[in-house]
């Protein structure tokens, strides 16, 4: 087992090294080289989708934001994670005082109370949510791990868990409240010794989809009917996905060439910076280049699996654990939003789509899985 | 030993992490592997028809209206013509139904505009809803400058300033040169291939319909990328966009020279505007060429074009005189007494009749049981005699000598029977009826005969037949194909196709026989006696002609053709048809007043006119004839 880890990662001198070599020391470089590559093409996409339009001020605070999440990566990656440990449930807490806040305190965006004000800068709570709820279940996953918490506790700590994902389900966010669900019941999935009754509270809760209907506002409802039949109303909820699903095919093989995107260019599609930054890279890149992006996604999930698979530690697994679902579902789901195989339910795509907080969550998360890489040595 | 015991533990979990990571990846593996294969459906399979649609998305075109081609007369004066309109456009996805209110109120728009409107919306919201299209066309310029000025009220429309058609003469030549209307959803889906759009304007009637295809030019087009609003997008970084050229020059139709002259017609149709319902037709008769013709009442072209409500449509179609039908050539009629040439002419040609045997009338004319009245009794009657004062027992006589099948060969041959050729306005064949024709639909009776005889019963003919029959007897039996087109030109003055005389037939008649009628015919209008003489005869020049009072075959009672002073359902047909000058002959004529009354005292005056405009100014007078070398 260990001479296998031994084949994947290098070992360095551990003696003798001065504090910035300290600080490097086990530093994850192909992690890091991954991610820039992401975020780096995202940019770049971004360039493309905003350039010449109103819009293309976004791409500066994209910069801004990019930033910004490099330096919370690094951040993170020097601070040991296990000393966030203590600190998990007073992030939850916090987040779910920032879900309320939004409901309560924030005027309604689109018919949806999702953002946090301040001044210039809007904060969405509910990206650090899935943050928030990744960090509070790997502490609750190693603290029965380690038996020091009795069965009360662990009851009030799911139903702690569960209910950012009500709010934001209630705010309402269906896409991000069925992410923090899939976030969750793979880290449960992957990590907890007896998984039968985790499927059987998923089967009920399958059961309970019709239920969940009801409660819809008109507009999800509309939004989940235009996917499953997308030819009723072209002008209406199907008419983003139509377009986005024409951009993307147009592409063909090798694309149309950098900023040569012609349904981006002319607004065919709606809020394509947000929902739809692949359509305007696959329409430019093409075939080749959206399977590209992919595989650099794939690579990324992949890599910080293994780097789970060596963590030390149960809070460690769970965080690359919950940091790869994250990323794998966020990806897995906006891209068959945009092809037109599920609905638009406002999944942005890591570090391609436009948004501050969805990069800065993804950048933080990445940065923990940095810092559980490097720290796999140590005991 | 909590340490040992939470390695052991450690390495537990890890195995357990390690178990089922398996599956993890197998589901990333999987997940992934069904993004690629959508990418690939879209990308590579669907690729091509996505690249198009997109494609189609970004390229919208204009089209440029083609300047239609003129219609002209032999002296190139203008009948149809081009003035600027303007036209009303809009987007038909950006005219909801808040929208078209709006619109209607502002702009006071009537039931029929509106009408005009929510149809071509509709037709544009199955195509191409985010194209300009044609919303309304030639309106008033009080109009268009409320749609320039309230363009805060009416964000959906602009004017355009086109071409559009125009009848300088107004009602004149209406029938035969025709007017334009907007072209039906059938007809658009038949002809979308030949550049049509779903609001264009079609010639609909008469030489704008018939000859189409040259006076309407070849539409331009403009292509240029658009936004997902339909915004314009200019700049080189949409050259690429666009396959084949930005723009191409609309070009102009052909103009269609006519072998009218107008001035003639503009002074027939005012000489036939006193009459409630008549046709003329002048014919050239040593070429066929026609120099008039003209049926009335008619209809204004200009209103037609666009300008037509449902009332007045209506009104038009509920009257007894039927003004769209074109009386020179759609219509028949029983031609009464011109007809007896043909009797006369039959008999001749079989020698069964001197010129100079007498024959006596005594006014009447018994066959069998019925008894046949002559306009007098007339005594001992010679052929010119009996054509000068149009005895009808002399004729009857006649057509009992020669059978009515050898009068149907006689008025065939004169073209009576068979279309002109002219091809225009459903060119009517009438009818020549023979005895098997009788046989067929019921028993022949010697009395079909002699109604044959003096052109009444069931022969009935054209005014354009007869014409064309008068200028054979004119021009020593020649039968033309009548000729309304002298040519097309480009509208850079090249000529296209140049129309010749066409001779139909010679027909088979002596030159003495015809020498005979056409004395005859001098004596109706130059004689003492004759029946067109008291009215017609000219102090300008002499002329040759035949009188004819057509009985009405259907005596129905309509007491409800009101203000119609001279037009009755029961009273008979008058007709004047010559030819002049008497010798040497140039133009002929026939006059058709329908239930216009008798022949000489109604219709004799107007061909009297006709020829008297035709020659004024030009005719040299006797005394000139006798100067000349």
């Amino acid at each position: 087992m260990r001479r296998k880890a031994a084949t994947l990662l290098i070992p360095g001198p551990r003696v003798g090294r001065s504090r910035w070599r300290t600080a490097f020391a086990d530093f994850d470089w192909v992690l890091l080289f991954l991610v820039a590559i992401i975020a780096g093409l995202g940019l770049l996409n971004l360039y493309s989708a905003t350039y010449a339009t109103a819009h293309s001020v976004k791409f500066t605070q994209q910069i801004m934001w990019v930033a910004l999440g490099t330096l919370s990566y690094f951040l993170f990656s020097m601070i040991d994670y296990r000393s966030l440990r203590r600190w998990t449930w007073v992030a939850h807490v916090g987040v779910i005082f920032g879900i309320l806040a939004v409901r309560f305190f924030f005027e309604a965006v689109k018919g949806s109370q999702r953002w946090i004000m301040l001044g210039p800068i809007r904060i969405q709570p509910t990206e650090l949510a899935k943050l928030a709820v990744i960090l509070s279940l790997a502490r609750l996953l190693q603290d029965w791990d380690e038996q020091i918490i009795d069965k009360r506790t662990v009851a009030y700590s799911i139903a702690a868990l569960i209910l950012p994902v009500l709010l934001v389900a209630w705010q309402p966010d269906l896409g991000s409240a069925s992410l923090l669900g899939l976030i969750i019941l793979s880290m449960s999935l992957m990590l907890v010794q007896t998984i039968w009754p985790i499927i059987v509270t998923m089967l009920t809760g399958l059961a309970a989809l019709p239920l969940l209907w009801e409660r819809m506002h008109s507009y999800q409802q509309g939004r989940v009917l235009a996917f499953l039949d997308p030819g009723a109303d072209p002008t209406g909820a199907a008419w983003q996905t139509s377009q986005s699903v024409k951009a993307i095919g147009s592409g063909q093989i090798s694309g149309k060439g950098f900023m040569e995107a012609t349904q981006n260019h002319f607004n065919f599609l709606p809020e394509h910076w947000t929902d739809f930054p692949f359509s305007v890279w696959a329409e430019e890149w093409g075939f080749l280049g959206s399977v590209g992006l992919l595989m650099v996604f794939l690579l990324l999930i992949l890599w910080i699996a293994n780097v789970g698979l060596h963590a030390k530690g149960k809070f460690g697994q769970a965080i690359c654990v919950g940091v790869a679902a994250m990323i794998f579902f966020h990806t897995v789901v906006n891209i068959l939003m945009v092809t037109g195989w599920a609905p638009v339910v406002g999944v942005p795509l890591p570090l391609i789509s436009y948004g501050g907080s969805s990069v800065l969550t993804i950048m933080t998360g990445l940065g923990l899985v940095s810092s559980v890489s490097k720290r796999r040595r140590e005991i | 030993m909590p340490l040992i015991d939470g390695h052991k533990k450690n390495s537990q979990s890890l195995m357990l992490v390690r178990e089922r990571l398996r599956y993890l990846i197998a589901i990333v593996f999987i997940a992934f592997a069904i993004l690629v294969s959508r990418l690939w459906q879209l990308q590579v399979v669907r690729g091509e028809e996505y690249f198009r649609q997109t494609r189609r998305n970004v390229v919208d075109t204009r089209m440029l209206p083609s300047v239609r081609g003129k219609i002209l007369d032999r002296n190139l004066e203008p009948i149809a013509d081009n003035r600027p309109a303007f036209n009303l456009y809009g987007k038909a996805g950006d005219i909801d139904e808040e929208a078209f209110e709006r619109i209607s109120r502002v702009l006071e728009l009537t039931a029929d505009e509106r009408e005009k409107m929510q149809a071509r919306i509709e037709t544009a919201h199955k195509r191409k809803r985010r194209s300009a299209i044609l919303l309304l066309e030639d309106q008033s310029r009080d109009r268009a400058s409320m749609v320039k000025q309230e363009s805060h009220l009416l964000p959906e429309l602009y004017v355009r300033d086109e071409p559009y058609r125009y009848y300088p003469h107004g009602r004149a030549l209406a029938h035969l040169v025709g007017y334009m209307n907007q072209i039906t959803a059938a007809e658009f889906d038949e002809r979308e291939a030949e550049g049509y759009q779903s609001t264009d304007l079609v010639g609909r009637y008469g030489l704008e319909r018939s000859w189409e295809s040259y006076l309407r030019g070849k539409r331009g087009i403009e292509r240029f990328v658009v936004n997902a609003r339909g915004e314009r997008i200019e700049g080189p970084d949409t050259d690429g966009l666009i396959e084949g050229a930005r723009f191409v020059p609309p070009v102009a139709g052909h103009n269609v020279i006519l072998t009218i002259d107008l001035a003639l017609q503009e002074h027939i149709e005012k000489l036939l505007r006193r009459r409630a319902a008549g046709a003329v037709a002048v014919i050239e008769v040593n070429s066929g060429r026609i120099l008039a013709l003209a049926s009335t009442p008619s209809f204004d072209p200009n209103v037609m074009t666009g300008h037509l409500t449902r009332e007045r449509e209506a009104q038009m179609l509920s009257d007894p005189r039927k003004p769209f039908i074109d009386k020179t050539l759609r219509q028949y009629y029983p031609p009464g007494s011109t007809y007896k040439f043909v009797t006369g002419l039959a008999a001749l040609k079989e020698s069964l009749v001197s010129a100079e045997e007498p024959l006596s009338c005594t006014g009447v004319h018994k066959q069998g049981h019925r008894v046949f009245r002559c306009t007098s009794a007339h005594q001992k009657v010679d052929f010119q005699e009996a054509i000068q004062h149009s005895c009808n027992v002399y004729f009857w006589k006649l057509s009992e000598r020669v059978g009515i099948d050898s009068m149907a060969q006689m008025a065939r041959d004169f073209g009576f029977g068979e279309p002109t050729g002219l091809g225009l306005n459903g060119d009517a064949a009438g009818r020549v009826p023979t005895k098997q024709w009788y046989e067929e639909r019921d028993t022949f009776k010697i009395g079909h005969t002699l109604n044959a005889a003096t052109g009444q019963g069931d022969v009935e003919v054209s005014v354009l037949q007869l014409a064309m029959a008068y200028a054979a007897i004119a021009n020593g039996r020649k039968l033309f194909v009548p000729l309304l087109v002298d040519r097309v030109e480009s509208a850079s003055g090249d000529v296209v196709v140049q129309y010749e005389p066409q001779l139909r037939r010679l027909v088979d008649v002596s030159d003495e026989s015809l020498e005979i009628v056409k004395q005859g015919m001098w004596r109706v209008v130059n004689e003492v006696g004759g029946t067109a003489y008291d009215y017609a005869r000219s102090d300008m020049l002499e002329y040759s002609g035949k009188t004819g009072t057509a009985q009405v075959k259907s005596m129905r009672r309509r007491d409800d053709d009101e203000n119609l002073k001279d037009w009755h359902p029961d009273r008979d047909h008058a007709w004047f048809a010559g030819y002049a000058p008497a010798k040497n002959p140039e133009i002929a004529f026939v006059v058709l007043l329908e239930h216009g009354g008798s022949g000489g005292k109604h219709a004799g005056p107007v061909g009297k006119a006709i020829v008297e405009a035709y020659f004024e100014g030009r005719v040299p007078t006797t005394e000139d004839k006798g100067e000349t070398p």
